[in-house]
């Protein structure tokens, strides 16, 4: 935050000046034999002081429970956006295999949107205009959004060494088919 | 720490777990509005992993983390300010009239007081009428214990001016809870002697309301 204006100089007498020195000693900032004496003799002055200690606990303490009264679910959910940010995978393939890691549950069971389902297909939509099914992994990329005629068909199927999902899509430019493959010896959360 | 900058995820996820909660308080003082509080967490620890290569290890990792949330909480006000605040002149205090500071106090443990609901919404409604700039300095004082300088340096303005804005900032939220301290309540004289029992776990664990306290502040939280 920028100071935009020429800063004054404090007051140097009076009592808001006395109240100043009281508030830099409850902070800790100031402290000398005269200010010692000053707290010794005058009780309103050890009161405005404790006055300042008190009112700062009343306010650490609210925003503490404040801030453990929000739900853990809140702080898992946070930190899987965070993590989604952290680990983004680099390349097409990187960005296709975390997306379906974290919606295989979902992709399996046949329950992903069609929404969803159209933000992989943001990805993955082959440059080549032949319409025909391609494979993902080679070949040029044309990113770009697309509009699904149709909710997907998804399907399992067993393959050697696996299982499968296979999701297949129709959009304005075709028909486009992703087969995620899970080799047998992947365990489910590492 | 080391393991995080290696780029090692679950170290970072430590580092979350440890002071995700802390940051969100800070947040939460500044900005007063849940949502955009956990928005500012989560942008500050996207952005405190991101370079995490540049932090040296001069201070500690909360120190840093708390310099990008404040930052963050700031910009975000700036971004989002729909009323221009009307603020007293922030390099004076004033000499005349009452005292700046009142020699009030609650009696008994304010720490019971904090269980009284009518007592932080007291202290919410007097953090919300506090203007950005002095809410920001309180709450980074109160709840961080930053030296005066340090809060210079983190808003960018001088020593003088944090100092006038702590002292605005306090005498108007001690003008505002005053008549809380001369005229409280008799649930609030109970809480503050400990006359009236502590809600059971169960009932202040009670996950529909957000509200619920779940333990009383300690200083020095980590």
């Amino acid at each position: 935050m920028s100071e935009k204006r020429k800063t004054a100089p404090l007051p140097t007498g009076g009592k808001a000046q006395a109240d100043l020195e009281l508030m830099e000693h409850a902070d800790g900032e100031h402290d000398d034999a005269e200010l010692t004496a000053r707290l010794e003799r005058d009780p309103d002055a050890r009161a405005k002081v404790a006055a300042v200690r008190q009112l700062g606990e009343l306010v650490r303490g609210h925003l503490e429970l404040s801030a453990d009264a929000v739900h853990d679910a809140k702080f898992a959910a946070m930190w899987r956006r965070i993590d989604d940010q952290i680990v983004a995978p680099t390349g097409l393939w990187g960005r296709v295999t975390a997306w379906l890691e974290r919606h295989r549950g979902h992709v399996v069971t046949g329950t992903v949107s069609a929404g969803v389902v159209a933000a992989l297909a943001l990805v993955l939509r082959p440059g080549a205009p032949d319409g025909g099914t391609r494979g993902i992994g080679y070949g040029a990329v044309d990113v770009r959004p697309v509009a699904m005629r149709a909710a997907p068909e998804i399907d399992s199927l067993d393959t050697p060494g696996g299982s499968s999902t296979v999701i297949n899509f129709d959009d304005e430019d075709g028909h486009t088919t992703v087969i995620w493959v899970t080799p047998a010896d992947t365990v489910e959360g590492i | 720490m080391l393991a995080a900058q290696r780029g090692d995820r679950d170290a970072f996820k430590t580092l979350f777990e440890r002071y995700h909660r802390r940051a969100y308080a800070l947040a939460f003082g500044v900005l007063r509005n849940p949502d955009d509080a956990l928005d500012v967490v989560q942008d500050a620890f996207i952005k405190a992993h991101k370079y995490l290569d540049r932090f040296e290890g001069n201070s500690s990792f909360y120190t840093w983390l708390y310099r990008i949330v404040m930052n963050l909480a700031i910009d975000h006000l700036r971004k989002h300010r729909r009323v221009k605040p009307v603020e007293l002149d922030e390099t004076r205090i004033d000499n005349d009239g009452d005292d700046p500071l009142l020699p009030r106090i609650l009696g008994g443990n304010p720490g019971r007081a904090l269980l009284d609901k009518q007592i932080r919404a007291r202290i919410d409604q007097a953090l919300d009428q506090l203007s950005e700039n002095h809410r920001a300095v309180l709450v980074m004082r109160e709840l961080e214990g930053l030296s005066y300088e340090d809060m210079a340096q983190a808003m960018s303005c001088s020593k003088g001016t944090i100092m006038s804005r702590l002292f605005h900032a306090r005498r108007n939220m001690q003008k505002r809870l005053l008549d809380l301290i001369d005229n409280p309540s008799a649930e609030l004289v109970e809480d503050l002697l400990g006359k009236r029992a502590e809600p059971e776990a169960d009932e202040a664990d009670v996950s529909a309301n957000d509200e619920a306290p779940k333990r009383l502040p300690a200083r020095g939280r980590s």
